[in-house]
């Protein structure tokens, strides 16, 4: 009897760890104590600090397809929106371009010269330039969001719509050239440590450059503070119980009184503006402003990244603590990979799988809630 | 394979009279595709070779995408790694990624595609503009022995993406030789940005706007095939001495740029000496890790040459593509 009662217990811890919000996070740390001794590298404090490098943009990112996909959309857009916003901040702030590459471009003798772009070495040009970024981000979001909530298009067409244009529109602004030569005050975003760590004995009176590790950078402030406000916006909010709401069943939302409108406008903004701040920090560590930023696998990244932490494609069912413990999960699992010496193709092969088994492992853990209920 | 042999062979044979207690190294090679026969190529060369004299390679494949490439590199610092080999994405992402390791006290070799800023990182680069010149300069003359003195003849330049600067150099390579000639062509330009799907529609566009084309110049041997597809349908892809011939050049020094040469239908490229760089590459990357330099800084030339229609027979086996192909490399 003690023998069942047992089993049955540890049957229900387990569906527990399985249910609970930190399931993502328990498998991050299995997945470390499983191949940190095949990979000793994994744990080794070089390789943490860029793990948390590599993960901080894309959390930002993915903060903002999660609000879209909590209502049930999806933003195919985000990556586009970085290219096209990162390119209008490094013309305007751009200390010199190579007429060669830029004289082709719509733009030369407007805004670009060889002396570079309008508020070069102009002061709080830096912020002036950030703030026509959030200017384009917030025109971009809210395009997308009226024709989704005013014309009842689907996000994904939308969405995709204003993704082949925007990347078009940042190929032909720049003609395809990287816009270089960012003020240091720009680039710093990207890399500059608030605190840098060592670890070991001081055996020397000059420590190798290679032993001392960013730790606290601006990417982790900037990110860790999104990342606590929108945490506070779905989860703390009526604006956030309105978005889950609008996810979990439109009709019966419009029906309730909610602004669902409105409320979807305001998300499809949220998601361009974490684009575009996701992209910021992308350029401000690459020093150049790229037409073809957030190009390539990125867009599934960020959908990946959300998606294993536990929010719901179909909408209604999201927090950004899942999307954190996704983020951590994918940049983690991408060291590992790269750690073991796989292809590039390997990689995004086993990414793909890792994806299904995310979305089969969601349908299993909803049913199983649901098992629970009855 | 013999070529890549016998670099291989000379390499070991220098590093073991020179350094007789060298140890093996971790090399990272990370590169940023391997979309262009060049660059199969210069992979495989660097990769035997550095195998082949015992050292260890960790590739990394960036698949075009520069943050992927930084964050691959920043991955094989953390993992220890000696030195670093790198095929950048474009000039500016391989300025970002060259501080990273050197400030990381790891030594980086840069293949090929040189730096928008080339104090840093040891550099092995061609002369490109050079190269594309002489190259350039031999087939405008073929188009000028069979014009009338006045005519103003079209002269297509299908440029690479702007944002690297070999495809820069080989444009300007280019114009010099075009200079030459003042008020004697009329110059079309075509942009690829290195995407043979680009190059395909910018070029379509170009020949049906202007379907008298007297003589063409591509930035890179790979976007052949792709001329060849738009001229063949119009009947302009001759060859030498028929009828409609247009003169053909282009840069690299491939393996099919070497048969179309055999054949006929391209008149001039000019050569980089993949086996040159890929050598100067591994020696210049080994040498470091073996003194202890973490930072050296240095360009290395590869002048190159131009394999003509006019002297395949004296230079043909010192092109790298006609190398491979001798090997049987397009029938693989």
């Amino acid at each position: 009897m003690t023998a069942i009662r047992t089993k049955r217990s540890l049957a229900a811890r387990a569906a527990d760890v399985f249910l609970s919000d930190y399931f993502i996070f328990y498998l991050c740390i299995a997945f470390i104590i499983v191949l940190a001794p095949f990979l000793p590298v994994l744990i080794a404090p070089a390789n943490a600090v860029n793990i948390m490098s590599n993960m901080w943009p894309l959390l930002i990112v993915a903060i903002g397809q999660t609000f879209v996909l909590a209502i049930g959309g999806i933003d195919l857009s985000q990556g586009a929106v970085m290219a096209v916003t990162a390119v209008i901040g490094a013309m305007l702030i751009t200390l010199a371009v190579d007429p060669v590459t830029f004289m082709r471009t719509p733009l030369w003798g407007l805004i670009l010269t060889e002396q570079g772009g309008p508020l070069a070495g102009v002061t709080g040009g830096v912020l002036l330039a950030l703030v026509m970024m959030l200017l384009a981000a917030v025109l971009i979001g809210l395009f997308n969001g009226a024709s989704v909530a005013l014309f009842d298009l689907p996000p994904f067409m939308v969405t995709l719509v204003t993704m082949m244009t925007l990347s078009a529109f940042a190929l032909w602004l720049t003609q395809s050239g990287n816009i270089a030569n960012l003020p240091d005050d720009f680039t710093r975003l990207g890399r500059g440590d608030l605190v840098s760590v060592y670890f070991g004995a001081k055996e020397e009176s000059q420590l190798a450059r290679r032993q001392v590790y960013s730790f606290v950078t601006f990417p982790m402030v900037i990110a860790l503070i999104m990342a606590f406000l929108a945490h506070i916006i779905l989860n703390r909010t009526v604006f956030g119980a309105r978005v889950l709401a609008i996810g979990m069943n439109r009709k019966a939302a419009v029906i309730s009184g909610i602004p669902v409108r409105r409320i979807v406008i305001a998300v499809f903004v949220l998601s361009a503006v974490c684009a575009m701040i996701g992209g910021l920090l992308y350029s401000a560590r690459l020093e150049a402003g790229r037409p073809t930023l957030g190009g390539g696998t990125f867009l599934l990244d960020v959908i990946a990244a959300s998606v294993i932490g536990g929010t719901s494609l179909f909408g209604g069912k999201a927090k950004i603590i899942w999307t954190f413990f996704g983020v951590l999960f994918y940049v983690l699992m991408s060291s590992a990979l790269s750690a073991m010496n796989l292809s590039a193709f390997q990689i995004d092969m086993v990414k793909g799988g890792i994806i299904l088994g995310a979305a089969l492992l969601d349908v299993f853990r909803t049913w199983l809630k649901r098992e629970r209920l009855q | 394979m013999m070529k890549i042999a016998t670099l291989a062979a000379t390499l070991l044979l220098t590093t073991a009279a020179g350094a007789t207690t060298a140890q093996a190294a971790n090399i990272c090679f990370s590169f940023q595709d391997l979309e262009t026969e060049f660059w199969v190529a210069g992979h495989k060369a660097i990769t035997t070779t550095l195998t082949e004299m015992g050292h260890n390679v960790l590739e990394r494949n960036a698949n075009e995408d520069v943050n992927k490439q930084l964050e691959q590199i920043k991955d094989c610092i953390a993992q220890g790694v000696d030195g670093v080999i790198m095929i950048p994405q474009d000039g500016e992402s391989a300025n970002t990624i060259i501080r990273e390791s050197q400030n990381s006290d790891v030594p980086i070799v840069v293949f090929n595609r040189p730096p928008a800023d080339t104090g840093q990182g040891v550099i092995v680069v061609a002369d490109n503009a050079g190269i594309a010149e002489d190259a350039t300069d031999f087939v405008l003359q073929q188009a000028l022995e069979g014009a009338a003195d006045d005519a103003k003849l079209n002269a297509v330049v299908i440029v690479g993406d702007l944002g690297d600067s070999n495809a820069i150099a080989r444009k300007q390579g280019f114009e010099a030789a075009v200079a030459k000639y003042p008020d004697r062509f009329n110059v079309i330009e075509v942009a690829s940005e290195w995407d043979a799907a680009t190059a395909l529609a910018n070029l379509e566009a170009a020949v049906t706007a202007n379907p008298q084309i007297d003589v063409m110049f591509t930035s890179s041997d790979f976007l052949f095939p792709t001329i060849r597809s738009v001229l063949e349908p119009r009947g302009m892809w001759k060859k030498i001495g028929e009828e409609g011939h247009i003169p053909l050049a282009g840069l690299d020094g491939d393996a099919t740029a070497c048969q179309l040469i055999k054949d006929g239908f391209v008149d001039a490229t000019g050569v980089q000496d993949l086996y040159f760089e890929a050598e100067a590459s591994v020696n210049a990357i080994v040498q470091a890790v073996e003194a202890g330099e973490t930072d050296p800084n240095e360009i290395i030339f590869d002048p190159g040459f131009t394999l003509t229609s006019a002297n395949i027979g004296e230079r043909e086996m010192d092109m790298w593509g006609c190398v491979l192909l001798s090997e049987g490399f397009l029938n693989n």
